[in-house]
């Protein structure tokens, strides 16, 4: 087998024994890896119904075909598993070094289940699998956790994904972290931490073999050439914030829990203006010549990563305006291993319900709209779960159903999933996207908001072809997410399907067509659903929070624009239609035997 | 700069000292389409200009062109003329009787405030001319025409005073030659011109060597005016009858198209302004996050973009693709906030906000 070892290694912490077992070859043909071949593996693994936080819900982690093969953006692995936030599956990817240790190691895939009786850290070597203690580790940083245990295990090479003290304490929105990046949505870190894992440090030197080397590398230096052109400057000049201005201009940035969608105070905050005043350095992933990630310097001079959506959502959600500010919220949530998203969604809710009246104990700490102590009180005691923390690391729709009343209204979520840049009112396409997501209000495993940008709709208004560009992004994006490629190379092919077909051929030494291709796309994205169906899934859980239904947007270009039920509803058919499924949302039969989906 | 700006910061001076020797007659006071060329001249000019100053001779005419201006002027009352023929360029408010208060036809918001000059040393060429226009003119930039031109073009105009925030003179360069006298001049050049009358320079081209001079190319104004006719001037009877006819000529296709006789407005009436807002890369090559544009009539995308190119070279590459005419593969355009659009074709209305935006809003 080319691309893949064919292996998968099961790891039982409550009885810290492993196993090697077998991958078979048409699973990996029908998902790939990364996001599909979890997907594939959570259905398998996962007993109906589990509880998010009981030994038996499977953490896993997968590797990808292209993992190792030089292409650009490809170093990249996934988690999947049941996400505590929102009881349906949590897709999540990461990237650098530890992606390409992780694939080293002889497997294709790592399921963890069980739980340790004590803080754990796994050390995977050799086809060797070793339980150490991580007592001393419990309550350090990713960061710190790292270093410690390349030191420890004297070895520079090992490379070490963990969770903070958010993981340690189930914060429902933690993450893992590896070398500053992160498995960020929908809590995979909490799972982890509830089996008391702290860290997984992987050295190996299993490569995987490619079927046709010449013709993986003429591709790799063609793609490495097109990823340095004008298609991704963005990327390489600015990085993601660049968002936040035409986000902005655009009214489509969420403002103050989404009560507006333009800040007037962004001019700091504008990727333009960080660039100009705060820059540091440029880094990226291992194996990517864009690299995207800008390093700025905070008034303290310490460096951090900031990416669009950790912007939106420690600054104009929360109405903080001085960059000061998210840059050090940005440094507390990599500390302690906390998705920035839903850190700054629940804290958005919670500011506006302390606005209301609504959260006696939120006056204590001054938890107001745009109160920059407050934010660095709040983002600590969180990750502690303390005091009001203990409330907000439930995430807002957990914690708007404890306070009940009106909150829940306020609770910017999908499916738990605390909502991520995007204002669905005025993108229509998103709006849908966001709704239908398997993993909650996610922008990465669909770019329905691609639609919304590009002209070929008014992005203002619905109608009954969104169901369709909805489907057919989020099968795109499968596909990517199983190669894996990191979705900012996306536009720097011309005819992804049949490229990546051949690209896909050239490694595995099948012969992948681009209908194969495509239709792999439509599986893993059914089997999401599948899984979410099993989980309890009902079509009310295709729905967006009540304030998008009821307000219209107050502000700036979209000024007046509102979605209403009945638009979503259509919207809603529409997408259903598209993807032959029922008109409540449910997958029939003749679907599954015409993708090949056995039960 | 937006065309309010432009018409509170910006003068307009018309040379009508020059020699009229080969026409045989003055030419300000030619008749054309009804009225006297310089009535008509400052009637195309009004909706651009708060001021408009005339530089007469020092012939008889003089006080000709005096009375027909006066009812063009805002303030007839207070049309600026000379009181004594040994002070040149030194006006004054007479106290002019009422009979002299008449009402026009031109709207009050477009009647400019007018202001006669005597050109004392006439006939010495036209850095004199320049000279006396920009020392009298109130605004900081002033566009200067001669009154032989009659074909004016407002769009051509908008965009040459457009270029001028970091020039001291805007200057277009057609068929091989400068136009000074259809130029734009920062009113803080004047003391160089005196210098340069003193030391007899006379060639308006020793001040452009000096100062900041953008040249206009020949495909820019072609964007705006097409055949030139800006630069048309009439020197003889032959070129008068000829202008008359094109005039006659371009009236009758005005209204084929079901648009107003171009004596209500200029023979190329103006496209308006746009305003272009930049958005990551390009806001960070740009260096600016806004610049205003002049649009020619039925613009279109490319048409903004091609004058994009000429205010911001260094878009062109990154953000422009050298065809100047389109967006370069990363890049994107909306309109106003609600409309992304591709096609260079797409049409671009006076007063809209084009945004120059990264095509890709992944984040
Ligand atoms: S483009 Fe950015 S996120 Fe993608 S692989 Fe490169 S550095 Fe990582």
């Amino acid at each position: 087998m080319h691309g893949f070892h064919g292996r998968l290694l099961t790891i039982d912490l409550s009885a810290e024994t492993y196993e090697w077992r077998a991958l078979e070859e048409s699973r990996l043909r029908a998902f790939l890896g990364g996001i599909g071949l979890g997907t594939s593996l959570l259905y398998d693994f996962a007993p109906a119904g589990v509880e998010p936080f009981s030994p038996a819900n499977p953490l896993i982690l997968t590797s990808a075909p292209l993992v190792g093969t030089g292409l650009t953006t490809t170093a990249k692995y996934a988690v999947v598993t049941k996400s505590p936030l929102t009881g349906f599956i949590a897709d999540s990817l990461s990237s650098s070094f530890f992606a390409l240790e992780l694939k080293r190691i002889g497997a294709d895939a790592v399921v963890i289940t069980g739980r340790s009786s004590h803080p754990t850290y796994l050390f995977i070597r050799d086809k060797q699998v070793e339980f150490r203690r991580a007592d001393h580790l419990w309550g350090k940083s990713p960061k710190e956790t790292e270093s410690s245990l390349r030191s420890e295990l004297g070895d520079t090479g090992v490379r070490v994904a963990a969770i903070g003290r958010a993981g340690e304490n189930r914060v429902r929105f933690a993450t893992i972290s590896n070398e500053g990046r992160h498995a960020g949505r929908g809590g995979v870190g909490a799972v982890m931490g509830s089996k008391n894992l702290k860290a997984i440090a992987a050295r190996g030197n299993a490569a995987a073999t490619v079927a046709d080397p010449q013709g993986v590398e003429a591709i790799a230096e063609a793609m490495r050439a097109r990823s340095l052109g004008t298609m991704t400057a963005k990327y390489r000049e600015i990085g993601t914030v660049a968002n936040l201005a035409v986000f902005n201009r655009l009214g489509t940035l969420p403002t103050r829990n989404f009560q507006q969608s333009t800040f007037d105070d962004a001019e700091e905050l504008t990727g333009e203006s960080l660039v100009e005043n705060n820059f540091s350095r440029r880094y990226g992933c291992a194996s990517c010549t864009i690299r995207c990630e800008h390093l700025f310097k905070s008034l303290a001079g310490e460096e951090q990563r900031l990416e669009y959506e950790t912007l939106f959502a420690l600054g104009p959600l929360c109405g903080i305006q001085d960059s000061t500010t998210v840059l050090e919220a940005a440094r507390l949530c990599d500390l302690y291993g906390l998705d920035t998203i839903s850190t700054g969604g629940t804290i958005a809710w919670g500011m506006e319900c302390a606005a209301k009246g609504l959260l006696p104990e939120a006056s204590g700490i001054g938890l107001n709209f745009g109160n920059a102590d407050a934010v660095m009180k709040i983002i600590p005691a969180i990750a502690q779960r303390s005091g009001l923390g203990e409330l907000l690391a439930e995430g807002s729709k957990r914690a708007a159903a404890r306070i009940g009343g009106e909150t829940g209204d306020w609770a910017m979520h999908v499916k738990g999933l605390e909502l991520p840049g995007y204002e669905p009112r005025s993108l229509k396409t998103m709006a849908l996207g966001l709704a239908v997501s398997p993993r909650g209000a996610c922008h990465n495993r669909s770019g329905a908001y691609e639609v919304d940008f590009s002209g070929e709709v008014d992005r203002l208004k619905t109608d009954g072809r969104r169901g369709m560009l909805v489907a057919a992004s989020e099968d795109f994006s499968a596909v990517l997410d199983s190669l894996i490629v990191c979705k900012f190379l996306r536009k720097c092919f011309t005819d992804f399907y049949a490229e990546a077909g051949d690209l896909i051929s050239k490694v595995t030494g099948w012969s992948y067509s681009a209908d194969e291709l495509k239709r792999a796309g439509e599986r893993i994205h059914t089997l999401k659903k599948l899984f979410n169906v099993r989980e309890g899934w009902k079509s009310n859980d295709d729905w967006l929070p009540p304030r998008l239904l009821k307000e219209a947007l107050p502000t700036g270009v979209a000024e007046g624009v509102g979605l209403s039920e009945s638009e979503l509803r259509e919207m809603l058919q529409s997408y259903y239609r598209a993807r032959g499924w029922d008109e409540s949302g449910y997958v029939p039969k003749a679907k599954l035997s015409e993708l090949g989906i056995s039960m | 700069m937006k065309g309010a700006e432009a018409r509170d910061r910006a003068s307009a001076v018309i040379l009508a000292g020059g020699k009229s020797s080969r026409m045989g007659r003055p030419k300000a006071l030619l008749p054309f389409d009804g009225e006297p060329l310089i009535r008509h001249l400052v009637r195309t000019l009004a909706p651009l200009f708060a001021e408009v100053v005339v530089v007469g001779g020092a012939g008889a005419e003089f006080v000709e062109l005096m009375s027909l201006l006066r009812s063009l002027s805002s303030q007839p009352n207070e049309l600026n003329e000379p009181n004594e023929l040994n002070q040149p360029n030194k006006p004054y408010q007479p106290n002019q009787p009422n009979e002299l208060n008449k009402p026009n036809e031109l709207n009050q918001p477009n009647k400019p405030n007018l202001t006669l000059v005597r050109d004392e040393i006439a006939y010495q060429g036209p850095v004199g001319g320049i000279y006396y226009g920009l020392r009298e003119a109130k605004g900081e930039f002033v566009f200067l025409t001669s009154c032989d031109a009659p074909f004016l073009n407002l769009a051509l105009i908008s965009h040459l005073i457009s270029q001028i925030s970091d020039y001291d003179v805007v200057v277009p360069y057609w068929q091989e030659r400068f136009q000074p006298l259809h130029a734009v001049y920062r009113r803080s050049v004047a003391p160089l011109l005196g210098e340069q009358l003193e030391r007899g320079e006379l060639r308006p081209i020793f001040l452009y060597e000096k100062v900041r001079t953008r040249r206009v190319s020949e495909d820019e104004i072609r964007r705006f005016d097409p055949e030139g006719l800006s630069f048309l001037n009439m020197n003889t009877p032959e070129d008068y009858e000829a202008a008359l006819k094109r005039w006659q000529r371009l009236a009758e296709e005005q209204r084929g198209r079901g648009g107003p006789h171009p004596s209500a407005l200029a023979p190329m009436p103006p496209g308006g302004e746009c305003t272009v807002e930049l958005f990551s890369v390009a806001r960070l090559l740009a260096k600016t996050s806004k610049i205003d544009l002049a649009l020619p009539r039925e613009a279109t995308l490319a048409d903004v973009l091609a004058a994009l190119s000429d205010r911001l070279p260094v878009l062109v590459g990154p953000i422009i693709a050298t065809d100047r005419k389109s967006l370069t593969s990363g890049n994107a355009c909306n309109i106003n906030g609600r409309t992304f659009v591709r096609d260079p074709k797409a049409p671009v209305q006076p007063g809209d906000s084009i945004f120059i935006i990264s095509a890709d809003a992944g984040g």
